[in-house]
């Protein structure tokens, strides 16, 4: 079975925020929420200037779905981390532990009043019916069941973010550093997601026991 | 998991010792296309360029997540729930070993007055809200072991997603009315010299014998000063920094009132079940004070010796003899 991940090549991309536009619109994604967004490190130091696209990195080791206390995140079968937007109850621990910032809210909070928690799907949609109008009211498209990757990687310009299968994106990216005579520390972030080396602890529902 | 905890914890104290030296350090020019330099960046959390203008989103990677993630799920919910569940045995063995705590001579019916309609409405705000707030936190930190397994992930959704707004809104009212009873309760609550003596004789929680005190003994005080003031103003202070985000506090800040409001409030329960248990079952005529306002002379005088000659128009202390745990039959 595939391991979807996704990978952003910081040698290559150009902060155009076209994934951020793409997502967006292919979800229609409510106003106030960015699923993803485009990070520069060093911004304008010459020669040292990095961007690098981030979103839910579905995380082998998933922090939201450890600290759920209504236990709302399940992972399909890909390994993409979805969650049931029918039970969240808006407390914001996922976005508390979340290495990415990716859960987001689409309201401000006060006296905790958050709304249901919004995050990237890997275009994999949610628990109702796949490319159902419930599915996509809360979720967005599910691509995945149509045999797509997800949209923002497919309209990267310069092919720098890349999702699907993670052996897939690991011939890909080995292949240009192998060109291009990097070290291999570009894959920013996949440590945090999928564990350092091979180390894989595929989590149940339910998260730390 | 203890041994993960002590290694990321190390790895933060290292970060940061590190994190000033890199910073002191000039630029060290990489070679090209290596790029650990920049990954070493993303990793110290700071603030890069974005698009965007969310503060969140300039923190490209937050590793202090993960430490709070250890923190709530490990301890906090390990040694809490134990906790817990130590003092409620314990008071269980109490209540074998010692029975509930009567009254040892007759009650005469006269009645003294012990707190004052204010004080008892304030009393009854604070422990109203406690008690809801109580419930709801722990259900939504244990819900997810005990809760879920028993009826199901849909219909406790429901309930915690209740239990929530309910610990939300109840939370301002609790902190408010602490600070009332604060005010109320604090100039009975300091120290008086016969609190030696409660503090010699254990309080004769166990020994069956009556210590004499003022207005409270310091059994109370106890519960006032640590549990009502510290512990009440600790997690109601951390309560409302996350109750109301977006007034400038980031997520740090929130792990960090988070942990110590969740740890604060284990502990503030676990002292509860004391002052609840004596409060109604465990004491004949303790509730009836704080219900009515009102207590039997008796009452008074095997419970507040002092206080209650005071309230006789006595000096209070001046009849019992130093060192005598137990009055006399003097009237």
């Amino acid at each position: 079975m595939a391991r979807m991940k996704f990978l952003c090549d910081t040698e290559r991309c150009i902060e155009c925020n076209g994934c951020v536009t793409a997502c967006k619109n292919e979800h229609e994604v409510p106003w106030g929420i960015q699923r993803r967004r485009v990070v520069t490190i060093n911004d304008g130091v010459v020669g040292q200037e990095k961007s690098m696209s981030v979103a839910c990195m579905h995380c082998s080791d998933a922090p939201c779905m450890a600290v759920c206390p209504v236990d709302v995140f399940y992972r399909t079968e890909d390994g993409v981390v979805l969650h049931d937007k029918d039970a969240c109850i808006g407390c914001g621990y996922c976005f508390y532990a979340c290495p990415f910032g990716a859960p987001q809210f689409p309201q401000t909070g006060t006296f905790g009043q958050r709304g249901k928690m919004d995050k990237c799907t890997f275009c994999a949609g949610g628990p109702e019916a796949d490319g159902s109008d419930a599915e996509f009211e809360k979720y967005g498209k599910n691509r995945l069941a149509e045999g797509k990757l997800p949209m923002c990687a497919e309209m990267c310009s310069t092919k720098a973010l890349l999702g699907g299968d993670g052996t897939a994106l690991a011939d890909i990216f080995r292949e240009r550093v192998v060109r291009r005579g990097g070290s291999g520390a570009e894959m920013i972030g996949w440590n945090t997601a999928y564990g350092s080396g091979e180390q894989k602890r595929q989590q149940t529902r339910g998260g730390d026991k | 998991m203890c041994a993960h905890l002590i290694v990321t914890l190390r790895a933060v104290l290292l970060a940061a010792a590190l994190g000033l030296g890199w910073m002191a350090a000039p630029a060290v020019a990489a070679p090209p296309d290596n790029n650990a330099d920049v990954y070493r960046a993303v990793r110290e959390g700071t603030a890069q360029s974005i698009t965007f203008t969310a503060p969140a989103d300039r923190m490209l990677i937050q590793s202090e997540g993960q430490t709070w993630r250890q923190w709530r799920n490990g301890p906090i919910t390990q040694i809490g729930g134990w906790m817990l569940a130590g003092v409620f045995v314990a008071l269980v063995l109490f209540r074998l070993v010692r029975g509930k705590i009567m009254l040892e001579g007759p009650p005469t019916g006269r009645l003294i007055q012990r707190f004052s309609t204010v004080e008892r409405m304030t009393h009854w705000t604070v422990a109203l809200s406690f008690v809801l707030l109580a419930i709801t936190g722990l259900t939504l930190l244990f819900g997810k072991h005990v809760v879920i397994p028993l009826i199901g992930y849909s219909a406790f959704s429901w309930i915690a997603a209740l239990g929530k707004n309910v610990h939300n809104f109840v939370g301002p009212l609790f902190f408010a009315s602490t600070l009332v009873m604060v005010a109320l309760f604090a100039r009975d609550n300091v120290w008086q010299a016969i609190d030696a003596l409660w503090i010699r004789k254990a309080g004769g929680l166990l020994s069956g014998e009556h210590v004499p005190s003022w207005r409270f003994n310091f059994g109370e005080k106890t519960w006032f000063w640590i549990g009502v003031v510290i512990l009440g103003l600790l997690v109601g202070i951390t309560g409302l920094v996350l109750d109301f985000p977006g007034n400038g506090q980031i997520r740090q800040d929130m792990q960090l009132a988070h942990i110590i409001h969740t740890s604060g409030a284990l502990i503030f329960i676990a002292l509860s079940l004391g002052h609840i248990y004596i409060g109604s079952v465990g004491m004949e005529g303790s509730l009836e004070s704080m219900k009515t306002g009102y207590v039997d002379e008796t009452w008074a005088r095997e419970h507040h010796e002092y206080w209650y000659r005071e309230a006789k128009g006595g000096s209070g202390a001046a009849p019992v003899a130093p060192g005598s745990a137990r009055p006399s039959t003097a009237h």
